[in-house]
């Protein structure tokens, strides 16, 4: 992976000069976690905490952790979403790709590096947001009632395991974008948020699965996995030549 | 020594069609060499094949010696392809210190300026490729080829899209590369005119097959199968032309205001047709072995393969 540090940091660079796509993304991603974070806190938790009830803390963990979830999912999924397509059509079409792979750069180095370049700044905004959701909750409702609430299945499964899916996601994404159609790419990337976040919130709120025990983290962890065996079984098209080919298509 | 770029034998087939049917050529150091043929014969294959962008379906293709597949060939390469590659939102420095970074090029700061002031663009380092003209883009896509001073420079059509005078500033900076640095430039181009100013060997390439190759210069004398063209003071008189028409071993082919075109049998030199026309009182201004133009060379070769 020598030398892919230049190709990073320039696409990240590239990719957040684009001022309406960076408004479009942040401004998303903070909506979105902000809404669902208001309606969950004024719908659901501050009647629950006024009811004081015994088995309350369990229950406050679980939206709370919805928040986070949500949030997470928002503050990196948005970012992949409005990157890693649009940033594979400009470089494919103005030829900025092909230069690359001209470069003694290795094709992997390439693949890496503009899939960290979209995962990393998603990444941190994840982070914010979800840090922000789960301080501001705390501070706001638990607090002065009942104290600090914090599951760590749901932090991990937010802090970590998100990330991760995205990562591997943003890895697929890009290996399909760079061998293929940059629109194929860019349709697997907008179906897996709402996707997975019908999916997961169904489970949770419903109780089908309980989002503040190990088996949630697990099931993040396998959906992960399993994108990343995806990865693995796409990854031999992952060739120069197809790139090249492609890239005119 | 290793030729700088050498092809032997290659074919390359995408799909279900063949695109290069094993073509062979050699580009000595410090060549220009011109690489020719109409859209769709090849050219932009070869170059990918050179870069290492595409695998050979069989032959060798090596740089310096070393495999184009190699890391350390595309290291000794710099290029201009088809779509330049530069990022409209970066600065020509920025675009240059992006390829210095990728390269390693040890100070990168002090290099940049002296890089763009080789190609004139030292005033403009600080403005976005963005909003360069297709020249300049062209000028800075060459510096780009050369921030990590490469011995071989490969182009895809430097200058299409260029206009007159950009063409001009692109060929100056080419044979000063050539002259100064030593580089050896291997040209993709449509633009004939410009390959006959700068290059000294030329392959022409058509329908994935190699149809002429070798030194322009040696091409260019054979393919006039001996022609010699007579310049004159003043236009010939209808009596003289209908006796020059007669004498069939001079062979005159073409009559233009002030100037003859022979073709002559073998044994029948430039003297002696020179002789025979002041004889007849022409005032001669000029003589030689006419060359072909590569146009015409182009047109030619071209011409013998449309058929088939």
């Amino acid at each position: 992976m020598n030398g892919i540090g230049p190709v990073i940091t320039t696409s990240i660079r590239n990719n957040l000069r684009s001022r309406t796509l960076l408004i479009v993304f942040i401004g998303l991603g903070v909506m979105l976690a902000l809404a669902v974070a208001l309606c969950i806190s004024l719908l659901i938790i501050a009647p629950t905490v006024e009811e004081n009830l015994p088995d309350m803390e369990s229950d406050l963990e679980l939206y709370l952790g919805s928040i986070m979830y949500c949030a997470s999912l928002f503050g990196v999924g948005i970012c992949i979403n409005v990157f890693a397509a649009s940033s594979m059509t400009r470089e494919k079409s103005r030829g900025n790709i092909e230069s690359l792979l001209a470069t003694p750069l290795k094709v992997k180095g390439i693949w890496l590096a503009k899939s960290l370049a979209v995962f990393l700044p998603g990444l941190v905004l994840a982070e914010v947001l979800t840090a922000i959701a789960l301080v501001a909750i705390n501070y706001i409702y638990f607090v002065p009632e009942i104290g600090f609430l914090i599951n760590p299945w749901i932090a991990i499964s937010s802090f970590v395991m998100v990330p991760l899916m995205y990562f591997c996601i943003s890895l697929l994404t890009h290996l399909i974008g760079l061998t293929g159609s940059p629109n194929t790419a860019n349709a697997v990337v907008q179906v897996f948020l709402p996707l997975i976040l019908a999916l997961m919130m169904n489970l949770g709120l419903r109780e089908t699965l309980d989002m503040t025990s190990w088996h949630f983290t697990l099931i993040n962890l396998g959906i992960a996995a399993v994108i990343g065996i995806v990865v693995v079984l796409l990854y031999p098209r992952l060739t120069k030549e197809r790139i090249v080919l492609s890239c005119r298509e | 020594m290793n030729s700088a770029i050498s092809l032997e034998n290659v074919r390359k087939t995408l799909g279900s069609r063949e695109v290069l049917k094993g073509i062979s050529f050699a580009v000595e150091r410090g060549d220009i060499f011109g690489y020719l043929g109409p859209n769709g014969a090849g050219k932009t294959t070869t170059i990918r094949v050179i870069l290492g962008l595409l695998e050979l379906s069989s032959g060798t293709a090596s740089i310096l010696g070393l495999d184009v597949s190699q890391d350390e060939a595309r290291r000794k390469v710099g290029f201009v392809l088809e779509a330049d590659g530069l990022y409209d939102n970066m600065t020509a420095e920025e675009n240059l210190e992006y390829y210095f970074r990728i390269y390693k090029v040890a100070q990168p700061e002090g290099k940049i300026e002296k890089v763009l002031d080789s190609v004139g663009l030292k005033d403009r380092a600080k403005d976005k490729a963005g909003t360069y003209s297709k020249g300049m883009r062209q000028r800075l896509a060459l510096a780009r080829a050369m921030a990590h001073n490469p011995e071989i420079l490969v182009l895809d059509e430097p200058t299409a899209g260029v206009d007159p005078s950009g063409q001009m500033e692109i060929r100056q900076l080419l044979l000063n590369t050539v002259h100064k640095e030593g580089e050896t430039i291997f040209l993709s181009s449509h633009n004939l005119d410009e390959v006959q100013r700068i290059c000294n060997r030329i392959a022409l390439i058509d329908r994935g097959e190699i149809k002429l190759y070798g030194e322009l210069d040696k091409l260019q004398r054979e393919m006039s199968q001996g022609e010699v063209i007579i310049n004159t003071a003043e236009a010939i008189a209808e009596s003289l032309l209908a006796e020059l028409k007669s004498l069939s071993h001079l062979g005159l082919r073409e009559r233009k205001e002030r100037s003859l075109i022979f073709s002559p049998q073998e044994g029948v030199e430039v003297s002696d047709i020179i002789s025979l026309l002041a004889g007849r009182g022409v005032k001669i201004e000029g003589a030689g072995k006419r060359e072909a133009s590569l146009e015409e060379m182009y047109s030619a070769i071209l011409k013998e393969v449309e058929p088939q």
